[in-house]
C-alpha cells in the first residue's frame, strides 16, 4: 500500500478518465440493447475481441490504421448484429428469461473460433505512434488513449444525438419505455429490437478498435472484457446511457488507482468489488430504475 | 353501413381456451359505443382483437366494409383505429410533446404533423403548458389525458378508449367523460369498455352487455340503464337510492344528442 504524491494522484486521474471513457463507449452499446430487449449480450465482449482482431488483421496486412478500421468494422458489425438479432434471438421463447444461454453460447462459440484462427498469443496494434506522449504541466497524455477517448465520446456523442432528436431514436426509447404502447403508435418494434441489437454490436466494433491499440488481447480476454461492461452497466444502471459513462469514467479511475495505491495485480478486482455493492446497495445502480414484471 | 362489424367472432390467447365465443357487435359512424359486463366477459379481449394484439380464429371483422380481421397491429392503425389501452400507457421519460409527436410517429408529412399538433394544444390547453415536462410527472387523470391527445394526432375515424376512468378520482372521472363526449360531438366515433358501467353508458349512445366471451344485451344506453334486469344484475345494485343510480338517472354529463 502507497499514498500516492499529489503529482502522482492526478497522472491517475487522467489515465483512468481517458481509458474509462473507453469503457464507456464498450458499455453503451450494451445498456442500450438491454434498455430496449431486455436481453443480456453476453457476447459483447467476445465481439470486442473479435473487433480488435479484425484490427489488427487490417493494420497487420493492408497498414490501415486502427481509428480508420472503424470505418469498416462499424458497418460490418452493425450488419452482423440485424442477423444475429433476426435470426437467432428473436426466435426464441421468452427472450428475457433464455437469451443470456444463447448469447453465452455465441461468445463460447467466437471464442473458440478466435483461439482455433489465432491461437492464444497475445496481440496488440502497434501504430507509429503507441509510445507517443503529449506531456502537459508535467502530466503525460499518451497519444493512444487520448485517440481512444475523443473517438469513444464522439460515438457516445453521435448515438446521443441519435437517440434524443431523430425519429427512429424516439422510437427505440418509446419502445424501452412501453414497448406495448409502441406498438400502439405503430412502431415496430421487432424491427427497432433488429436496429438496436446492430447499433450496439457496431459500438463494440468501434470499442474493439480502441481496445486494440490500448491493451494485449488473446481470445480468452472475451471473459474480463464482458466482465467489466457488465459490471459498469450495473453500476449505471441497466439501460441508462448516462449512467453507463459515469459510472465507466467511475471505474476507469478507480482500476488505475488501485494499480498505483495497491498493485497492478488488484486492479481488475475493482470492477468485482463494485458489482457486488452496488448490488446489495442500490441494486438499480446509479441512474437506473427498479425494473418490475409487468402484469 | 355501420363503421365497425364483428361477426362471430372467436378468439383466444392459448388454443382451446376461447375468450371470445362468437360475439358480434357492430359500430355506426359517429357512435359512442360501451361495452360493459364482469370481469373475464372478454371486454378487454375484443377491443385487442379489433387492434390487432389478438388474431381471431373464426369470425368476420370489418371496417368500413374492409376485412382487417387478422392484420398486424400498424396495418390496422393505418387503416384508422386508435387504440388507447388500460392503465398508463405514456411514455414517462419522455416530455409530453414527445408524447404527441409519438402518437404521429407513422405519418411522415411534418406540416400535418404540426398542425395536429396545434389542434391537440387547442384542446387541451394545459398540455401546451407542459409541454416540456416528462410525462411521467403528470397526475393519473392528465396522463389519461395525454394519452388520447397522442391518440387524435393521427385524426382516426375511431377511437377505442380501454377502461379510460380506471383509478381516477370521481371529478377527474366526470372531466374525462364529458372529454369523451366533446370529442364525439366534434365528430370522433368511440368504442369504449368501461367497468365504471353507469357512468359509461351515461355517456354513450348504445351499449352492449357481454357475458362469458358473447354479447346478451344490446341496446341503446338509456335502455340498458334503466332496465330492471340490467340493474339487478350488472350495474351493482338496484336500490334507488344508492349514489350511482342517482348519477345513472341524473348523469353528471348530459348524455350525448343521437348521432
Amino acid at each position: 500500500m502507497t499514498i500516492p504524491s499529489f503529482h502522482l494522484f492526478v497522472q491517475t486521474l487522467i489515465l483512468g478518465g481517458l481509458v474509462g471513457g473507453v469503457y464507456a463507449l464498450m458499455a453503451s452499446g450494451l445498456t442500450l440493447i438491454f434498455g430496449v430487449m431486455r436481453v443480456i449480450n453476453v457476447a459483447h465482449g467476445a465481439f470486442l475481441i473479435l473487433g480488435a482482431y479484425i484490427t489488427y488483421e487490417l493494420f497487420q496486412y493492408f497498414k490501415i490504421d486502427p481509428i480508420a478500421s472503424i470505418l469498416i468494422t462499424m458497418p460490418v458489425f452493425f450488419g452482423a448484429g440485424w442477423l444475429i438479432q433476426r435470426y437467432m434471438l428473436s426466435r426464441i421463447a421468452n427472450p428475457e428469461q433464455t437469451s443470456v444461454l444463447v448469447t453465452f453460447a455465441l461468445a463460447l462459440v467466437l471464442e473458440g473460433i478466435l483461439g482455433f484462427i489465432f491461437q492464444t498469443t497475445a496481440r496488440m496494434v502497434t501504430p507509429s505512434y503507441t509510445s507517443d506522449a503529449f506531456i502537459f504541466a508535467t502530466y503525460r497524455f499518451p497519444v493512444t488513449r487520448l485517440i481512444g477517448f475523443g473517438t469513444a465520446l464522439l460515438i457516445i456523442l453521435l448515438l446521443y444525438l441519435i437517440l434524443q432528436y431523430t425519429n427512429l431514436g424516439r422510437a427505440i426509447r418509446a419502445t424501452t419505455q412501453d414497448p406495448r404502447a409502441a406498438q400502439l403508435m405503430g412502431i415496430n418494434t421487432s424491427m427497432i429490437s433488429a436496429f438496436t441489437f446492430a447499433l450496439g454490436l457496431s459500438t463494440a466494433a468501434a470499442g474493439g478498435s480502441l481496445l486494440s491499440i490500448i491493451y494485449s488481447f488473446n481470445p480468452s480476454s472475451q471473459a474480463d472484457w464482458i466482465a467489466r461492461t457488465l459490471s459498469i452497466i450495473v453500476l449505471g444502471g441497466m439501460g441508462s446511457i448516462p449512467g453507463a459513462l459515469i459510472a465507466a469514467l467511475t471505474l476507469g479511475v478507480m482500476e488505475q488507482m488501485t494499480s498505483i495505491v495497491v498493485t497492478l495485480y488488484w486492479s481488475p478486482i475493482v470492477f468485482y468489488f463494485f458489482l457486488f455493492f452496488t448490488l446489495i446497495i442500490r441494486p438499480q445502480g446509479l441512474l437506473g430504475e427498479i425494473i418490475r414484471e409487468k402484469g | 353501413m355501420p363503421m365497425l362489424v364483428l361477426e362471430n367472432v372467436i378468439a383466444s390467447y392459448i388454443a382451446g381456451v376461447e375468450i371470445l365465443r362468437g360475439l358480434s357487435l357492430r359500430v355506426e359512424e359517429g357512435e359512442i359505443v360501451c361495452l360493459v359486463g364482469p370481469n373475464g366477459a372478454g371486454k378487454s379481449t375484443v377491443l385487442r382483437t379489433i387492434s390487432g394484439f389478438l388474431r381471431p380464429t373464426v369470425g368476420k371483422i370489418t371496417f368500413n366494409d374492409k376485412s382487417i380481421a387478422g392484420m398486424p397491429p400498424d396495418q390496422i392503425l393505418k387503416h384508422g383505429i386508435t387504440h388507447v389501452p388500460q392503465g398508463h400507457s405514456v411514455f414517462p421519460k419522455m416530455t409530453v410533446h414527445e408524447n404527441l409527436l409519438m402518437g404521429a410517429f407513422t405519418v411522415k408529412d411534418r406540416a400535418v404533423v404540426s398542425g395536429r399538433l396545434e389542434k391537440v394544444y387547442a384542446l387541451f390547453s394545459f398540455l401546451k403548458g407542459r409541454m416540456h415536462e416528462k410525462a411521467g410527472n403528470l397526475s393519473g387523470g392528465q396522463q389519461k389525458i395525454l394519452e388520447i391527445g397522442r391518440a387524435l394526432m393521427l385524426e382516426p375515424p375511431l377511437m377505442i378508449l380501454d377502461e379510460p376512468s380506471l383509478g381516477l378520482a370521481p371529478q377527474t372521472m366526470d372531466a374525462l367523460f364529458k372529454t369523451v363526449v366533446d370529442l364525439n360531438r366534434a365528430g370522433l366515433t368511440i368504442l369504449m369498455v368501461e367497468q365504471n358501467a353507469r357512468q359509461g353508458l351515461a355517456s354513450s349512445h348504445r351499449g352492449y352487455v357481454l357475458e362469458l366471451g358473447k354479447e346478451k344485451f344490446e341496446g341503446t344506453a338509456q335502455k340498458l340503464l334503466d332496465s330492471p334486469e340490467m340493474a339487478k344484475l350488472y350495474l351493482g345494485g338496484s336500490t334507488d337510492d344508492s349514489p350511482y343510480r342517482r348519477r345513472g338517472k341524473n348523469p353528471a354529463v348530459p348524455p350525448p344528442s343521437a348521432p
